[in-house]
């Protein structure tokens, strides 16, 4: 109960009108910059320390949080209606938002993105607030040989939702693979297929793949199909508004998308692609609509959009309570929060404790404000899809391009872009799905890197990874999900020899 | 649609085979170029051991698809747009690169991909696309001080 | 209400001061600093304080902000050398860890190639254990690494980074081999403190930042810093001065474009001189934490050849560069 009442005196700081205002600016600047592919909330946040040097501290830091969640709302909403994800965490999301925007759905889709996230942000930050101190215990626990058995299940589960064809789902996550290994090698400080350029040491940007295989590919395809098809876009088909039959479709990818995102979040090796994918892939197995994913099903929305939520508040488990910056945005809020002499850490609950609670609560009120300020703003959202065909791809074109600059003016970066929207269009004619490869550059690169450090801590004993009971357990579920779906089919044969 | 009477060799399809089998020698070849091992863990050359072992397989895969004449059935396909967008894209890479700015770049990648979508207002559609360009230009490089690639054009501002 | 108004006027005012329309009639130079790196890292932050430092301290008329990220600072290198010949404005932050980078991603272009001007802060590293570890000093963890050096993990940042190269030089000091280290590099200083924190290594080596709360909480051990004597920070003795010759330090400079004139290199000389005696910056210090390490001109360039040669030998013995 403590908590509560730390948490209302928090509030009490929260709603003072210039926290409320810096809060405002944080999610209007948040949604803005979210909207951009390549600009995310760590690198606003970056640009603006200098600025806010020396504004109060509870005033920044509430506007820098305010800022990260906003940012997240403004990714999905391009990822779904123009299908460009603004970070990564968005494009699960993108999969079958876009299909769903494409289908006059947009509206329902924006909306079931808007509530999910509140709900999922709202109970996440109250996990923040009551389990913390002990999430944080078992989040530090976790070995090198445990998140590879977390990458694990993510393979097997994420890859059951490849589409029908298993060569060409595997040539696709195999592509995606082969270039997550371009780069410097993070063990061994090598570069791999980079020869010799050295814009690619850095590794391939994950929004740079996913804007040109998405964003650019579609363009591409789109026009060079004119010809024959005339894309028609109907901003809105059937309600705007989330019907009675998508609100129940929704609610338990909500819950179950803040089950994934708030615990892996929280992990210091987490982040939010993971769960966002996990709950994907669990919501497609788990639907009663099997036949709308692929043309736009809600749950597909609701899931990833949730988990993308519950984890950016699960990444300020380690920072608040073990000053464990664990993503880029939590490591400029750590940046800005050392600008005020305040070192997050085991002792900051003790010693900024009106700080800390005033930051929670300003979680609460920028999830409320991004709520009131997105839902109305559907209807105006969904009109951009009325925007005339030439205007609207080369609006996604200029976008695209602009977001990768800004990120990163090289040459290189846009050469990258170009290549994989070529290869996006390519993979759209010969019918190849697209986001195993985005799953493989995210999840190769992570795998390799914790099974050689789980090796490299053993001394090449591949027991550790059956001898740490938290990967014993994920090696079993991954094992359970790849035999399962064979095993109930075979089941499902005899019981309908026995009938 | 593929009925069994239909089935042909898929050229494209063979070329993809193809492409894939390139693709895995090239990362075999720069896994032989890596001179520096990891005393303890498994090191830098197994992965892409193991990505172009399963490219060969995969390869093998999409050949024996194409051989059947398993690909999905593609339309026909107009060159034209997608010659323009790309064009437009490689004139933005290129004034970039020389120093045009990006702006000039930008607003011939709107014109251009609006082109390829079938207006014919080129004119209108890059000045369109200019004033995106500058209104970008100022909301990133003043508010938030982020470096664009500048050229003649920005630095009128 | 009145809290409002003030808090949005400290708003403006601080945008204002940023944006640069606090001018001063002494301000002359119309500087360019690039950070070899995306922005919020290390070098962009030195990069955007000293643009605040020269402008409000009015020893530049203006600073604009480049970032060229990519490879460790060489992609920002190359563009210096190759780009700004004798241009006597443009400046680059870098840092101790790009004379690694630059050897280890085989760069065309060398530190050689710049105009040293001036280092402007250091930070030491600290070799860090799990508070209930056995090892207790630098004694035990040299005499652990002797025995066995497989044995002692270390938990750190990228491979042949500063943190990779301490670790080799207290295992070399140590009487181990040290190309024999176990090191662990890890992407972020969450990661790596989160291995540490959890027990899963022996040992954990970054700068004194990334620790100090933690250590402060009883969380880990402080082994020792990598200085020369013991700072007033810290309630523990130098590593050096428990008997392990080990003296390493993650320092920041600037330095300035090739093929510039002795005029233009004392002007830029002055400039960092004018900027390190200014308050604003000795403010933007100690709000970061950075501590002063200003070595501006002949010292500085020989400071920046002694470290060259130092990495180049460590980074071929523990065989991240192949002679």
């Amino acid at each position: 109960m403590e908590a509560f009442t730390s948490l209302a005196g928090g509030l009490a700081v929260a709603i003072q009108p210039a926290n409320l205002m810096f809060a405002l600016i944080g999610v209007l600047l948040g949604t803005a910059v979210g909207v951009l592919p390549g600009i995310g909330p760590a690198l606003t946040v970056a640009l603006l320390l200098p600025i806010t040097f020396k504004l109060d501290p509870a005033g920044s830091i509430i506007m820098f949080a305010g800022i990260y969640y906003g940012g997240m709302y403004g990714g999905s909403t391009t990822a779904i209606l123009i299908n460009t994800p603004g970070e990564s965490a968005s494009m699960a999301t993108a999969l079958e938002g876009n299909l769903m925007a494409k289908a006059g759905r947009g509206g329902p889709a924006l909306a079931t993105a808007a509530i999910g996230s509140f709900v999922a942000g709202t109970i996440a930050t109250l996990g923040l607030t009551l389990l913390a101190p002990y999430l944080v215990d078992i989040a530090v626990s976790f070995g090198p040989e445990d998140y590879f058995a977390l990458m694990v299940v993510a393979f097997v589960t994420v890859s059951a939702t490849f589409g029908d064809s298993p060569v060409r789902g595997l040539t696709s996550l195999f592509i995606g693979l082969m270039l997550g290994l371009v780069g410097i090698d993070l063990l061994s400080g090598q570069s791999r297929l980079s020869f010799g350029v050295p814009e690619l040491y850095d590794n391939i940007e994950v929004t740079t793949l996913a804007v040109g295989l998405f964003a650019v590919g579609e363009a591409l395809y789109v026009a060079s199909r004119r010809h024959i098809q005339e894309e028609k876009l109907e901003a809105v088909r059937g309600s705007l508004w989330m019907t009675k039959e998508d609100w129940k479709r929704s609610w338990k990818p909500w819950l179950r998308g803040t089950m994934f995102g708030f615990p892996i979040g929280a992990l210091p090796a987490g982040g939010a692609e993971i769960p966002t994918f996990l709950s994907y892939a669990t919501e497609r197995r788990l639907t009663k609509h099997p036949e709308d994913f692929g043309k736009g099903a809600i749950e597909g929305v609701a899931g990833p959009e949730a988990a993308n939520n519950a984890s950016a508040a699960g990444t300020l488990v380690p920072l608040l309570t073990l000053g464990l910056p664990t993503s880029a945005t939590a490591a400029m809020l750590l940046a800005g929060f050392q600008q005020y002499n305040i070192n997050p850490g085991p002792l900051l609950f003790a010693q900024n404790a009106d700080l800390v609670w005033g930051l929670i609560a300003s979680l609460f009120i920028a999830n409320v404000m991004l709520l009131v300020l997105n839902l109305p703003l559907v209807g105006l959202w969904v009109k951009l899809l009325t925007i005339p065909q030439p205007w609207l791809y080369a609006g996604i074109l200029v976008f695209a391009t602009m977001g990768t600059i800004a990120a990163n003016p090289s040459p290189v970066e846009l050469m990258m872009l170009t290549v994989f929207g070529v290869l996006g269009f390519l993979m759209r004619r010969f019918d190849f799905p697209i986001a195993p490869v985005i799953v493989g550059l995210i999840l190769g690169p992570l795998a390799e890197s914790q099974l050689r450090r789980a090796l490299s801590i053993s001394l090449g004993d591949p027991m550790t990874l059956l001898q740490s009971p938290i990967s014993a357990t994920l090696l079993t579920i991954a094992l359970l999900a790849l035999v399962l779906p064979f095993f109930l089919k075979g089941l499902g044969r005899f019981k309908a020899v026995e009938d | 649609m593929a009925s069994s009477s239909q089935r042909r060799i898929d050229v494209a399809g063979l070329v993809i085979a193809l492409i894939l089998l390139v693709l895995a020698g090239i990362v075999w070849w720069d896994m032989t170029k890596l001179q520096i091992l990891s005393p303890y863990d498994l090191g830098p050359k197994v992965m892409p051991i193991i990505v172009s072992g399963c490219l060969i397989l995969l390869a093998i895969g999409n050949a024996i698809g194409a051989l059947r004449g398993d690909l999905p059935v593609r339309d026909s396909l107009d060159w034209k747009p997608i010659i323009l967008i790309l064009g437009a894209l490689a004139c933005l890479i290129v004034l970039i690169r020389f120093g045009g700015g990006f702006m000039i770049g930008t607003a011939l990648l709107f014109a251009a991909t609006s082109t390829a979508f079938g207006r014919r207002a080129f004119v209108t559609d890059f000045i369109i696309g200019a004033v995106i360009a500058l209104i970008v230009y100022v909301l990133f490089a003043k508010l938030l001080t982020l470096s664009l690639p500048a050229g003649p054009l920005e630095r009128l501002f | 209400m009145t809290q409002f108004r003030k808090g949005l006027w400290r708003g403006a005012l601080a945008a204002a001061a940023v944006a640069g329309f606090v001018t001063s009639a002494a301000a002359q130079m119309e500087l360019k600093i690039m950070a070899p790196a995306a922005p919020g890292g290390g070098w962009d932050q030195t990069a955007r304080s000293m643009q605040q430092a020269l402008t409000q301290s009015g020893v530049a008329k203006s600073a604009q902000v480049t970032n060229v990220p990519g490879a460790g600072g060489s992609i920002g290198i190359a563009q210096l050398v190759n780009n700004s010949k004798g241009d006597g404005n443009q400046l680059m932050v870098m840092g101790y860890v790009m004379v690694g980078a630059l050897l280890t991603n085989k760069s065309p272009v060398t530190l050689d190639q710049t105009t040293p001007i001036a280092r402007l802060t250091t930070e030491y590293e600290a070799i860090v254990v799990p508070a209930d570890s056995p090892i207790k000093n630098a004694k035990d963890l040299a005499a652990a690494i002797k025995a066995d050096p497989a044995k002692v993990t270390w938990a750190g940042g990228s491979a042949g980074g500063v943190d990779h190269i301490a670790a080799a030089l207290f295992a070399k000091a140590a009487g181990a081999d040290p190309t024999k280290i176990n090191y662990i590099p890890f992407s972020g200083g969450g990661e790596a403190l989160a291995a540490i924190l959890g027990g899963k290594v022996t040992a954990g080596i970054s700068g004194y930042g990334e620790f100090e709360s933690q250590v402060k909480a009883g969380k880990l051990r402080l082994i020792g810093l990598t200085s020369a004597k013991k700072t007033a920070n810290v309630d523990v003795p130098s590593i050096k001065e428990q008997g392990i010759d080990l003296e390493i330090a993650n320092w920041r400079a600037v330095v300035a474009a090739p093929g510039i004139s002795a005029d233009q290199k004392k002007a830029l000389t002055d400039a960092m001189d004018k900027m390190a005696k200014s308050k604003e910056w000795q403010e933007i210090l100690k709000g970061k934490g950075w501590e002063d390490a200003y070595v501006s001109g002949d010292a500085f360039t020989k400071i920046l050849a002694e470290e060259q040669a130092r990495t180049k030998e460590v980074l071929t013995a523990v065989g991240l560069v192949k002679s």
